[in-house]
């Protein structure tokens, strides 16, 4: 297809052709272009159907704001739907397909639903599909899903790379018009950091698609010649295709950077990069948007804002028509006029709703005064439109011109409320703008060129003096203020047709009308009964006539009315970028413990616990299941020697004077009594006196104690720690820092743990049970004087050591360690082997601590000192926490040895029927004990301590299970532990 | 948001973790008559009217400091950020 | 005498990579030892650091460097970090008699992974992830930030005016590494 459409000017390369394909067809067009003007330039007038009566719809506007020409960008996993056609830089071999159609563009099969549409009005689908209510889930949502939503998606994964990022500024300046260039010349010249972003791949907003002069240069020409300025200062950055989207607190702007959408290759850079923006200051100078009039079947392929049509004549040198008629309510309308026909392109009539002298002569045009467009024909494309003094005027395309309306979205963000302006009809921002922002330009009701030149430098050099830096005085360029009076006249009535409001969500003015009589007259319910300014485009062409008319039905003024409230984002910003490199296996960080590689290698599996990665079992081959190797792990630890990598539990080195009675405070039992080279077993509880964490703490020296927390808590009780030491005792000579990540540890577990550790510790520390007891701990070297520290401590209830050295060596370390039981059997056993010995030990982890557990319930009661101030111990001693009838710890076995307890499960006293009032308790650990050759299992039974032997009822009505259990002490294994003090 | 920091300048809040009211460093007296009631209080009963709050967060992400942020949450307007050590101090807490 | 030694296997050892007329390395070869200045006792502690460094204690946010190439960072308001530009065997104690046991110390040297950042982007490699400031008039040569960046902790120091060395948790360190390198990758 020829570029039938193209006229001269613009500033698009000519030199230069790109071929692009809309609905399988091969177009051309330039750089420079959009796809929006490139269509258009081809003569492809009709470019989508509307969302819900799939009318035809043509391009609209020029800008973000485009309600219509929303098109599939991409094919397969690069898909994008919803992209504004507007908005999309022409790229070499770039696919678009037009959306929302059944069939074909021409001869979509849904357009029936227009010829239903007298049934189809605001608040149709509340009203009809409410009965039978048997058919809500059956029958309506499937068929209202099917034939519901913008655009379609791939389906696949978004292939894309996005990333984010943070910049900081004195000034932000967002919008680079008139007024924002200003704005930033200023603020650059005085020596402000500034950052000057504007959504469109060329800076200079309206003026790339004006007439006007200013210095005498033509506008554009003026725009390169300030940005050449900006080319040689260090202290700004130009930000292209970035739209700030969202006010955030204290200054902060979100800004989506369009890297490469105008890119054919990508080669895997990032698409977009999602800025946080720090600013001291920022000035909104985002410009106006222009709003239509409303009037019948003015939705018309063909029908466009006049200012969009001034757009694609100066700025692209395309035409939307041959034929263009211009109806306006206002001086600005006649620019479009009088650019159109000094390109060349005929204006058969312009049409003016005021009664006023025409505004100017304009050669073989038809001026009509106090008229307004009535009807229009042509249902894929424009053919004529019809007036209200019946004269039909033929015509491909009409410019409409309603007025500016200033973009206040940004600055009612933060709830700040527009005010309406009566003396240019919009609303402008109010007094309650967002911290640190000031508005400039056409946002600010300045709609005129040279004062919005002013007004950019002015207000910069207001926020200049505001942040203490000294303005330079710049010449204010010169430029004329051209006309710009206006009539308010929202939409020409007619009460046969439909007149349309929300090109997007196909509200109509009726629509509007039928809401108002139905009761829902508060703006806010208007936009939900109606969808009049929802979805992509956010009502940025509707909303004010909406309003108007809505004003009008219930006699009130447009202020009176209101708007909506404006949040983020002021325009779509993909999932993509906001989840930016957090996907797939980076979502967030991992740690690994030092034996990472050497468990990889030696049949490991791993578990995420927390951001770790721990080793679950080692798999050896011929085991056929994880229960083969876990089973051997844990017999084989308790028969020689398991082990067992313990890096992940939390390490707090606990320094000073005062480290004992610090301790003293934070946990329920005592530390500052704990001699030099003893570790002790400790409870912590929150303040309200339930148990929050236990570990064990060594003193490694008069004043330096080092703490274990359990794995998941370790950053919990550190915070916890430094709010004890800074604001409950800040007196106290004691000093927090997490050694964590600095020490390897390995459980050594078995009766061969000693023998196994005399291969590896230097020979001149004493190993013996009497030189090296357990609870023993102290500074030790190990292969020829490393240094290292060794715990006589034992989670496993086995004779144990838990031997640290510099994570840097933890690989080597288990190697070593590995090689030295080779003699014995020694195994490495995972994180369920680990399990299975607690349980048969009756060890508490996070299943017993679960946020609701007492001191009393796990029979430490007595841990909690009542001698001493200590957190949560005052409190723990409320009734409900010490009560006698409370659940306690217990074990339990199953009476039948060869079933499978089932966690989760609820004690029932045998008799009683299964139900909340006769709950006895809860199961909450159980593990198949390879050294007993059954299930063994811990949980929670009202006074279970006085219940050893009975038998009771486990039931688990998820898992329709039921079976009879003994209650037995929670030590499986060597209940008097003799064997850890071996 | 930004937290300005008393010794480091403006930090994204991103870097503190919010805990509660500052009244939480005003711990009751465990050896009071009416310890019980008062440790009550101090753990679950709080005002939450409109305006400013003084707030504790800790720059986990950063020194590890406890401040005391005095912050409107209406308008999230900062007025003031002190080192929560120094306010326990001045309010007598001692070890 | 024990039968085995132990092999060292720093995190990241061996990285060097440079993208785009950036370079980031491994640097493996430091020791850092905390120390905590015990409270009413400061004066005594930081004479002893003027006594051993030549230097005073660094301001929050700030890090000296002494002649011999010690680097103290002030971390907190009552701690600082020592970096020593070598692996030591002992460094804690070695730090700990040099201060006359002024202070607490605790050695961090395999706490954390290290990186150096160096070449003229590498301000705009650490746009995409760092949340601070590094305009060299708010975050000059020797400034030091404790900070998140992707989730990750990191001690960010600018050791020159396009050079940083960054540390983070070294169980995390793949990540860390993975961060740096996909900035470097998606601003080249």
């Amino acid at each position: 297809m020829n570029q039938i459409n193209r006229i001269s000017g613009g500033q698009i390369d000519r030199s230069r052709q790109i071929k692009f394909r809309f609905n399988g067809k091969w177009m051309r067009g330039h750089p420079g272009d959009t796809l929006a003007s490139a269509l258009m330039a081809n003569g492809q007038q009709l470019v989508g159907r509307s969302f819900k009566y799939h009318r035809p719809r043509g391009i609209f506007t020029a800008g973000p704001e485009e309600p219509n020409a929303l098109v599939e960008l991409r094919s397969k996993a690069h898909q994008e739907p919803n992209t504004r056609a507007t908005m999309v830089e022409l790229y070499e071999n770039l696919w678009a397909t037009s959306q929302n159609h059944k069939g074909s563009l021409e001869f979509d099969l849904l357009a029936i639903n227009d010829w239903f549409s007298p049934f189809l009005s605001a608040g149709f689908y509340y009203k009809t599909f409410m009965w039978p209510r048997s058919f809500w889930e059956r029958i309506y949502e499937p068929v209202i899903r099917a034939a519901a939503g913008l655009g379609s998606l791939s389906m696949e994964e978004d292939p894309d790379a996005y990333d984010k990022g943070f910049l900081h500024c004195d000034i932000l300046v967002i919008g680079s018009g008139p007024a924002g260039l200003m704005a930033a010349l200023t603020a650059a010249r005085s020596g402000a950091r500034v950052i000057l972003a504007d959504e469109d791949f060329q800076m200079g907003g309206r003026l790339n698609s004006e007439t006007y002069e200013i210095d005498g240069y033509p506008a554009a020409e003026w725009v390169a010649k300030t940005l050449e300025d900006f080319a040689g200062m260090d202290n700004v950055r130009i930000m292209k295709r970035t739209s700030v989207y969202g006010t955030y607190d204290h200054g902060i702007y979100g800004a989506l950077e369009r890297k490469t959408d105008h890119l054919a290759e990508t080669n895997g850079a990032p698409r977009h990069v999602l800025w946080r923006i720090y600013s001291k200051r920022a000035i909104l100078a985002a410009g106006a948007t222009e709003r239509p009039i409303a009037f019948a079947d003015n939705d018309r392929p063909g029908i466009m804002l006049s200012g969009a049509v001034r757009s694609y004549v100066n700025r692209f040198g395309v035409t939307p028509g041959q034929e263009v008629a211009v109806f306006t309510n206002n001086d600005d309308g006649w620019r479009t006029a009088r650019d159109l026909i000094n390109k060349g392109v005929h204006v058969p009539a312009i049409i003016d709703s005021r009664d006023i002298a025409p505004r100017q002569k304009l050669p073989g045009t038809r001026i009509f005064m106090g008229q307004a467009v009535n009807a229009t024909i042509g249902r894929k494309g424009l053919k004529a439109i019809g007036l209200t003094n019946e004269q039909v005027i033929s015509c491909d395309a009409l410019a409409v011109s309603g007025g500016w309306n200033p973009n206040v979205h940004l600055t009612c963000h933060q709830r700040g409320r527009p005010v309406w302006r009566e003396d240019i009809h919009a609303f402008v921002p109010g007094k309650e703008l967002p911290v640190g922002m000031s508005v400039a330009g056409a946002t600010n009701g300045v709609l005129t060129l040279g004062a919005s030149l002013q007004d950019g430098a002015q207000v910069a050099k207001n926020v200049l003096e505001d942040i203490g830096k000294a303005p330079v005085d710049i010449a204010i360029p010169q430029a004329e203020d051209e006309a710009s009076d206006g009539q308010a006249f929202w939409h020409v009535k007619n009460d046969k047709k439909r007149a349309w409001l929300d090109l997007q969500n196909d509200v109509t003015v009726k629509d509007v009308k039928i809401a108002n009589a139905e009761g829902f007259r508060s703006v806010e319910l208007l936009k939900r009964y109606t969808t009049l300014g929802m979805a992509t485009d956010q009502g940025k062409t509707s909303n004010i006539a909406g309003l108007a008319i809505l004003a009008e039905e219930a006699g009130k003024t447009i202020p009176e009315v209101g708007t909506t409230i404006f949040r983020p984002p002021y325009t779509p910003v993909p999932i993509g970028a906001f989840a930016g490199r957090s996907r797939g296996k980076v979502f967030r960080p991992f740690r690994i413990t030092p034996s990472h590689d050497w468990a990889a290698k030696n049949g490991a599996s791993f578990v995420e616990v927390g951001n770790w990665l721990r080793a679950e079992w080692y798999a050896r081959p011929g085991e056929k299941g994880w229960r083969d190797s876990v089973d051997r792990e844990a017999r084989m630890t308790r028969q020689s020697v398991g082990i067992c990598d313990v890096t992940t539990l939390g390490k707090i080195d606990i320094q000073g004077r005062d480290a004992g009675a610090f301790l003293d405070k934070v946990y329920s039992n005592t530390f500052s009594t704990l001699p030099v080279g003893k570790v002790r077993y400790g409870l912590m509880l929150r303040e309200d006196g339930i148990c929050y964490d236990d570990g064990t703490t060594a003193r490694m020296g008069e004043r330096h104690y080092v703490m274990t927390t359990t794995t998941a808590n370790a950053v919990l009780v550190y915070r916890r720690l430094e709010f004890a030491r800074q604001c409950l005792w800040p007196n106290m000579d004691v000093h927090l820092i997490s050694t964590t990540d600095g020490w390897a540890q390995f459980a050594v577990a078995g009766p061969k743990a000693r023998d196994l550790l005399r291969k590896v510790v230097d020979v001149e520390h004493d190993l013996s049970n009497e030189a090296f007891p357990f609870m023993a701990c102290g500074h030790v070297t190990v292969c020829n004087g490393m240094p290292a520290r060794l715990f006589r401590i034992s989670f496993s209830g086995e004779l144990a050591f838990e031997i640290a050295v510099p994570s840097r060596y933890g690989n080597s370390m288990i190697s070593v360690l590995m090689n030295a039981g080779e003699e014995f059997g020694a195994v490495p056993y995972g994180i369920e082997a680990l399990g299975v010995m607690r349980i048969e030990k009756g060890h508490c982890t996070g299943n017993e601590l679960n946020g609701q557990t007492t001191a009393h319930a796990i029979g430490a009661g007595k841990m909690v000192s009542q001698k001493k101030e200590c957190i949560g111990n005052v409190l723990s001693q409320r009734a409900a926490l010490t009560d006698e009838n409370s659940e306690r710890l217990v074990g339990l076995q199953p009476v039948e040895k060869d079933k499978d307890l089932i966690a989760g499960s609820h004690f029932i006293t045998k008799g009683d029927t299964v139900n909340i009032a006769n709950d006895q308790g809860w199961m909450t650990s159980v593990a198949y004990s390879p050294n007993l050759g059954h299930s063994v299992g811990l949980g929670f039974i009202k006074r279970g301590h006085e219940r050893m032997g009975e038998i009771i009822r486990a039931v688990s009505p998820i898992h329709e299970t039921e079976m009879d259990v003994e209650i037995v002490s929670p030590h499986f294994i060597d209940a008097e532990g003799t064997r850890l003090r071996d | 948001m930004i937290i300005p920091h008393p010794l480091l300048g403006p930090r994204d809040a991103a870097e503190f973790v919010y805990l509660g009211d500052a009244c939480l460093i005003d711990r009751p007296d465990w050896r009071a008559n009416d310890a019980m009631e008062k440790f009550h209080d101090y753990g679950y009963m709080r005002d939450n009217p409109p305006g400013e709050h003084q707030e504790l967060w800790f720059h986990e992400q950063g020194d590890r400091s406890w401040l005391v942020v005095t912050r409107n949450v209406t308008t999230h307007e900062i007025s003031k950020v002190e080192l929560a050590r120094d306010v326990a101090r001045l309010q007598g807490r001692d070890k | 005498m024990i039968e085995y030694h132990l092999v060292a296997e720093p995190p990241l050892a061996g990285t060097d990579i440079s993208i785009g007329g950036v370079r980031l390395a491994a640097q493996t070869e430091i020791s850092i030892v905390s120390i905590a200045l015990p409270l009413e006792q400061e004066t005594e502690a930081t004479a002893a650091l003027e006594a051993a460094y030549k230097l005073a204690l660094p301001e929050s946010g700030h890090s000296i460097v002494a002649s011999d190439g010690a680097r103290v960072v002030r971390t907190a308001l009552d701690q600082a970090f020592i970096l020593l530009p070598e692996i030591q065997h002992s460094p804690e104690r070695m730090v700990s008699e040099k201060l006359l046991e002024t202070v607490y110390t605790t050695d961090q040297t395999d706490v954390w992974a290290a990186l150096t950042l160096e070449g003229s982007g590498a301000v705009a490699v650490l746009e995409r992830v760092c949340p601070l400031d590094l305009d060299p008039s708010l975050f000059p040569k020797n400034a030091a930030a404790r900070t998140m960046m992707e989730h990750l902790g990191v001690l960010i120091i600018r050791t020159d005016d396009a050079a940083f060395l960054l540390l983070s948790a070294s169980s995390s360190a793949a990540s860390f590494l993975h961060m740096l390198k996909t900035s470097m990758v998606n601003v080249a």
